[in-house]
């Protein structure tokens, strides 16, 4: 049993902070994915936890081990690398066994846990072969059954998916899930692809600029952002954000206004709000509804007809564009006019540093 | 004609490469068939009866039995010397592609210097003595590592910039110390750089004359190239034993250089140094 905390966890190399103190806590068996743009300090803090890169600051615990000094073999973790990192001049059989033979298990054994291992991953037609010999998916398999046959209590995985085509990608994502589901360990998982996020983790963590924004179920990340970041992040296609002013201010009603909003009226308290305040509204492109007398306004500028909806994007009068994706085929010209109206409640605003707010 | 026009230049560069490497060869091995009278007359001709058997044993046998000392000695000092140069050439070169480190310019200055400044026989033959390595073969096979590991380096490091930084890491968390993911995971992976070092190296050290002859006096110390002097002196030379001792001692780096040729192509072959 191994959950794994962090505590303000700090990196730098030399004068450049690239992880600024990051807190999170794991509990055993959970999903866990770290998702962010590049550079954002999300596979820095996976090899941290891993061993591979120093702890400038901050404290790591895996299960109940302060693991700061600890050597990576000594951390109980198991890493499957981007690039696969399979040994070239040994089989798959050695490949696997590698870890098995340096912590000196007994042959019998090995050789036990390698076939348990090439069984659960399907793999045991590869297990003479080399590494050049096999297949983009295959090698995946060798990595991850590499990381099986250490039993950890903590898998890491650093973009394990990225070399691999679309459909296969697809198959893998289902197989990972299915392993977890077999193993019950601990994953940590660093992707750039939000779908891979959104689909395998138990929680999400994003990331940005090595700070995290928002910790949260995908669900959770995906209805309720805490900030302007994480709502542009998590979602596909991104979300539209329009700005607007307060107008007047009701007793459990907020009206507010835009170059791109037609007055509204919203059931909100107002506190903490002033007249004239300027706030940012979030609107995903899949709430949006075509309707002549809608809030929004603009005229097309660009149509993707997918047969089962249509991507529409659209220039608003103060020039910012707008995503909308509607049901179903349309057939609409490139500089007509056209209006969406949205439910109330599927809007999200941030105020003037980007955090939600209630209205 | 065609065929003369498309094909002269061949055919002139096959025949000036010919002359060039097997002109002296042939010379070499008809030389060995020749008595010494023959011999002497120092031309191009056909032996006149066969001596070799002969010249053989006489060149054996000559001085105790010297040549067979000479072949044991040599065999060390390369063995020796070439297993040391790949192990800390690799080393060396492992770590300084690897780990950054502001010494690594100096470093890097004290290998080129060591490529560049000319050896200085006398200081070095003070310094042994005083560490009493001198005129034994240790000390030589210390020298020649000296010598011959600063190219020995730079071949390695070259091709460890292409093995994936990956791999030592995977190899890490898998719980590889240090000498594991060296000796089981880089020097495995360097295995062609490996053949071309010890090719290089070993011939240059076997047929290497000058440093024995500084370091090694004496002639229970000989090395295979000293023994060519057992049969040269001011007023006579028997040419026909000098050629056939050189003929004897040519066999084994045309040995090695037989031998890991093939190795090169298969390890070529073999392929997908590929992550």
């Amino acid at each position: 049993m191994a959950g794994l905390e962090l505590k303000s966890l700090y990196k730098s190399y030399g004068n450049v902070e690239v992880i600024k103190g990051v807190d999170l806590s794991v509990t055993h068996g959970e999903f866990v994915v770290f998702v962010g743009p590049s550079g954002c300090g999300k596979s820095t803090l996976l090899r941290m936890i891993a061993g591979l890169e120093d702890i400038s600051g901050g404290e790591l615990w895996i299960g109940d081990t302060l693991c700061n000094d600890v050597e990576p073999r000594d951390r109980g973790i198991a890493m499957v690398f981007q690039s696969y990192a399979l040994y070239p001049h040994m089989t798959v059989y050695d490949n696997v066994g590698f870890g098995l033979k340096l912590a000196k298990t007994p042959k019998d054994v090995r050789d036990r846990k390698i076939r348990d291992a090439a069984r659960i991953l399907q793999m045991e037609h590869l297990l003479d072969r080399k590494p050049g010999q096999l297949s983009g998916g295959q090698r995946q398999r060798v990595a991850i059954g590499r990381a099986i046959v250490r039993q950890p209590e903590v898998f890491l995985f650093d973009e394990p998916l990225s070399n691999l085509d679309a459909a296969l990608r697809v198959d893998m994502r289902m197989e990972l899930s299915r392993l977890h589901q077999d193993l019950g360990a601990t994953m940590i998982y660093v992707t750039h692809d939000q779908v891979e996020a959104m689909t395998l983790a138990d929680k999400i963590v994003v990331l940005n600029g090595g700070v995290v924004q928002q910790v949260g179920t995908p669900i959770e990340l995906y209805q309720r952002p805490a900030n302007i970041f994480v709502a542009g992040f998590i979602g596909s296609p991104k979300m539209n954000f329009i700005t607007v002013s307060v107008e007047a201010l009701g007793e459990g009603s907020v009206t507010i206004a835009g170059p791109d909003l037609a007055p509204m009226t919203m059931a909100g308290s107002g506190a903490g709000l002033k007249l004239g305040d300027t706030l940012t509204l979030g609107i995903r492109p899949h709430a949006l509804v075509e309707q002549p007398s809608g809030a929004v306004a603009g005229r097309v500028a660009l149509v993707e007809r997918l047969g089962n909806e249509t991507n529409v994007s659209v220039d608003l009068p103060s020039g910012v564009p707008l995503l909308a994706v509607l049901d179903g085929d349309r057939q609409l010209t490139v500089g007509q006019q056209i209006a969406f109206a949205f439910a109330p409640e599927s809007v999200v605003f941030f105020d003037g540093e980007g955090r939600a707010t209630p209205l | 004609m065609t065929l003369i026009r498309n094909y002269w230049l061949s055919a002139v560069a096959i025949l000036v490469s010919i002359l060039v490497f097997l002109v002296p060869f042939a010379f070499i091995i008809l030389m060995t068939f020749k008595e010494q009278r023959q011999a002497a007359l120092l031309d191009f001709s056909w032996p006149m009866g066969n001596a070799l058997w002969g010249n053989i044993v006489e060149v054996v046998t000559t001085r105790n039995w010297m040549l067979v000392t000479a072949f044991v000695n040599s065999t060390i000092l390369t063995v020796v010397s070439v297993t040391l140069l790949v192990v800390f050439g690799a080393m060396v070169g492992f770590v300084l592609q690897r780990r950054k480190t502001r010494f690594n310019g100096l470093i890097e200055f004290l290998i080129l210097a060591g490529l560049m400044l000319p050896p200085a026989v006398v200081p070095t033959i003070w310094l042994l003595q005083g560490m009493g390595l001198f005129g034994r073969l240790h000390g030589l096979i210390l020298i020649e590592v000296a010598y011959g590991l600063p190219f020995t380096i730079l071949l390695y490091r070259a091709f460890i910039a292409t093995i994936p930084r990956d791999l030592d890491e995977a190899a890490i968390i898998d719980g590889a110390r240090p000498f594991d993911v060296f000796f089981r995971i880089v020097l495995p992976l360097l295995w062609p750089v490996t053949v071309t070092n010890i090719v290089v190296q070993s011939v240059a050290i076997f047929n290497d004359f000058t440093n024995p002859l500084y370091y090694l006096p004496g002639n229970a110390n000989a090395t295979v190239q000293l023994t060519l002097y057992n049969f040269q002196s001011q007023f006579s030379t028997s040419y026909n034993l000098l050629f056939t001792n050189i003929a004897l001692i040519t066999i084994p780096p045309l040995l090695v250089f037989l031998f890991f040729n093939r190795q090169i192509v298969a390890g070529m072959t073999a392929g997908a140094v590929k992550g």
